[in-house]
């Protein structure tokens, strides 16, 4: 059609302001979909790292609470623990579902002779509850209390392998432990943190430390729609007069700060919108330019039979123009910011080239060609209803 | 033959609306044009020759009176049905040539087409016309800025005539031209309105009113002879 073609030349004779005019739409929209992707990058980080935690109700003593502490302990907020008659009472109130009672400490060991000492979280499980929990990268599961399960962090970090040898305690006064498995990586979690820790079994935490009281109960629940259903079960069986216990349900934690990290994409993907409505007026300014230097060309396309809406698709086109070519630049550039961003600043651009991710310059690059028909749409009908006459004799 | 005036103004009026006061512009004005005439339209400034020339091509409305063309009453016709009515049967020809700088000259020519038949059309009839008007092929793909005054003129005829209008409406047609080539321009008119083409032409120039048939002379807004 000769009105497309006339906007496609004009905008070639005024390659520089219309350059201009698309370089605020490709910052637009790099703008919005970058911090898109940056953060839904984030979130699916932070979900990968959380998403082996998010079938579990966490019960922890109540911080303040009256709950009895440890025998010969202080009584103070850090001596309190869930006994094992409270531990029975969660088992019972979240059947049939996995309660798994941790115990957890740090201390000094030491792997190796001549290494130096190091400090770690060590983890006591019941050995018949850790394949419910961990899973194995390599080796087996400890069956004796002379075994010991090592984090992938902890095994990397220190190189040790199945079969080495750790010594707990200061000069290894709490006994020396042989590495039976290592567990798969686990990330950041609610329930256990086991990638830099150690396992243990119960029976040899209790002996070691002292220890007939647990720190938390993890309740490993097998259908995740029962997971507020367990969560209230634990808490009316265990909170009935005072609060004893606090009660998280992991998913709902989970849920929470992928909200957040939600609202802080779009809160920065606003500030990309600021920066579209700013190219918007300038796409506006042009358009408004265009049409003055055009009057009389209008006022001749009138004249010799253009209709209203003819004159309108023309200035229609090169805001459409302007807003596509500007558009396609700024999505193609935030895949390269994208890619740019994830990699200095997640490490990794796993999470680039996944459709939550890509929809986020979707949304730029619409937002970018919306913005340009909008702001074209004044100064079309502007041309489209100037007067014949008027536009003929226009200098 | 058709024997239907072309163009038939019956008691026109036409009052501009101005915050000092209306000014009435035509008063009265009565005229027909037969199928194949040549009018010049002849006045002083300010006499009313653009506003007549406005609304015999349908760009205004008259505040009083009747007008047609080709029997068809334009009164009170909407946007639309006037600008179709100037698109299929009016052809502009004007001082400054008008063209279109981002179309080359085929271009220019093809335009009304593509605007009456809504695509794309073939250029063959706009070479046809402008080989009829005198323009050498070479200059069918320049720009309009390429060619001289003259050149651009012939390209603006051929431009009006490329729909077959009923009437060619010529606004100072030689007025932006040397002597020469305005007689050229001229004498293609007359040759146009040998083979049949109506023209009515707007002038003060008598050398060129010479060329035409008839000539309506116009003063305060009336006819005067």
């Amino acid at each position: 059609m000769i009105f497309w073609e006339i906007a496609k030349r004009n905008i070639r004779i005024h390659l520089l302001r219309s350059s201009l005019a698309m370089l605020g739409i490709v910052i637009g929209v790099v703008a919005i979909a970058s911090m898109g992707i940056l953060g839904n990058s984030l979130v699916l980080t932070v979900s990968d790292s959380l998403k082996t935690v998010g079938d579990s109700v966490i019960v922890t003593p109540h911080v303040g609470g009256t709950m009895r502490g440890p025998p010969g302990g202080t009584g103070g907020p850090s001596s309190l623990s869930i006994t094992e008659q409270n531990f029975q009472q969660i088992k019972r109130a979240s059947a049939p579902n996995v309660a798994i009672p941790v115990l957890q400490t740090s201390d000094r060991m030491k792997l190796g002779v001549g290494s130096d000492e190091i400090v770690a979280t060590i983890y006591g499980l019941n050995p018949d509850d850790v394949p419910d929990l961990l899973k194995l990268k390599e080796g087996a599961y400890s069956r004796g209390d002379s075994g010991v399960l090592v984090g992938s962090t902890f095994a990397k970090d220190n190189n040790v392998k199945v079969g080495s040898r750790i010594a707990i305690g200061t000069e290894g006064n709490k006994g020396t432990l042989r590495v039976t498995g290592i567990i798969e990586e686990r990330g950041m979690a609610f329930d256990v943190s086991t990638d830099s820790a150690i396992i243990v079994t119960k029976d040899w935490f209790d002996q070691a430390y002292n220890r007939n009281d647990y720190d938390k109960v993890v309740v490993k629940v097998k259908n995740l729609d029962d997971l507020p259903a367990v969560k209230s079960a634990i808490e009316n069986q265990m909170n009935k007069r005072d609060k004893i216990v606090d009660v998280v349900d992991t998913r709902k934690t989970m849920e929470t700060i992928f909200s957040a990290f939600g609202q802080i994409t779009t809160f920065v993907s606003a500030i990309g919108g600021i920066s579209m409505l700013v190219a918007g007026v300038s796409i506006l300014n042009i358009m408004m330019m265009s049409v003055t230097e055009r009057i009389k060309e209008i006022g001749i396309m009138r004249s010799i039979g253009a209709q209203r809406k003819e004159v309108m698709s023309m200035f229609i086109y090169e805001a459409l123009i302007l807003g596509v070519v500007g558009s396609l630049i700024g999505g193609t550039m935030s895949l390269l910011g994208g890619y740019a961003i994830s990699s200095v600043l997640l490490q990794t651009t796993k999470y680039l080239f996944v459709p939550s991710s890509m929809i986020h310059i979707i949304y730029g690059m619409s937002f970018g060609i919306v913005i340009s028909l909008i702001c074209g749409i004044y100064p079309a009908w502007r041309a489209a209803n100037l007067n014949p006459i008027d536009a003929l004799r226009h200098e | 033959m058709d024997e239907q005036p072309v163009m038939v103004f019956k008691d026109v009026v036409k009052v501009y609306p101005l915050p000092s006061g209306d000014v009435t512009a035509l008063d009265g004005v009565c005229f027909k044009v037969d199928r194949g005439e040549f009018i010049s339209i002849m006045g002083p400034s300010g006499s009313g020759k653009s506003t007549l020339l406005n609304l015999m091509g349908c760009l205004d409305t008259p505040t009083s009176g009747d007008i047609y063309i080709s029997g068809t009453r334009t009164v009170d016709m909407s946007d639309k049905e006037l600008t179709e009515l100037r698109r299929d049967r009016i052809g502009f020809i004007f001082q400054y040539f008008n063209l279109f700088p981002l179309l080359n000259i085929i271009e220019n020519v093809t335009f009304p087409m593509m605007l009456k038949s809504q695509k794309a059309v073939d250029p063959e009839k706009a070479r046809a016309m402008l080989r009829s008007v005198q323009l050498e092929d070479s200059l069918f793909t320049h720009t309009p800025t390429e060619v001289s005054g003259g050149q651009q003129q012939r390209v603006a005829i051929a431009r009006a005539l490329i729909n077959d209008p009923d009437i060619l409406l010529l606004d100072e047609p030689t007025g932006n031209l040397d002597s020469k080539t305005g007689a050229g321009i001229m004498e293609l008119m007359s040759e146009l309105n040998r083979k049949g083409t109506t023209i009515i032409m707007v002038t003060h120039d008598l050398n060129i009113a010479a060329y035409s048939k008839r000539t309506i002379r116009i003063a305060d807004g009336r006819i005067v002879e």
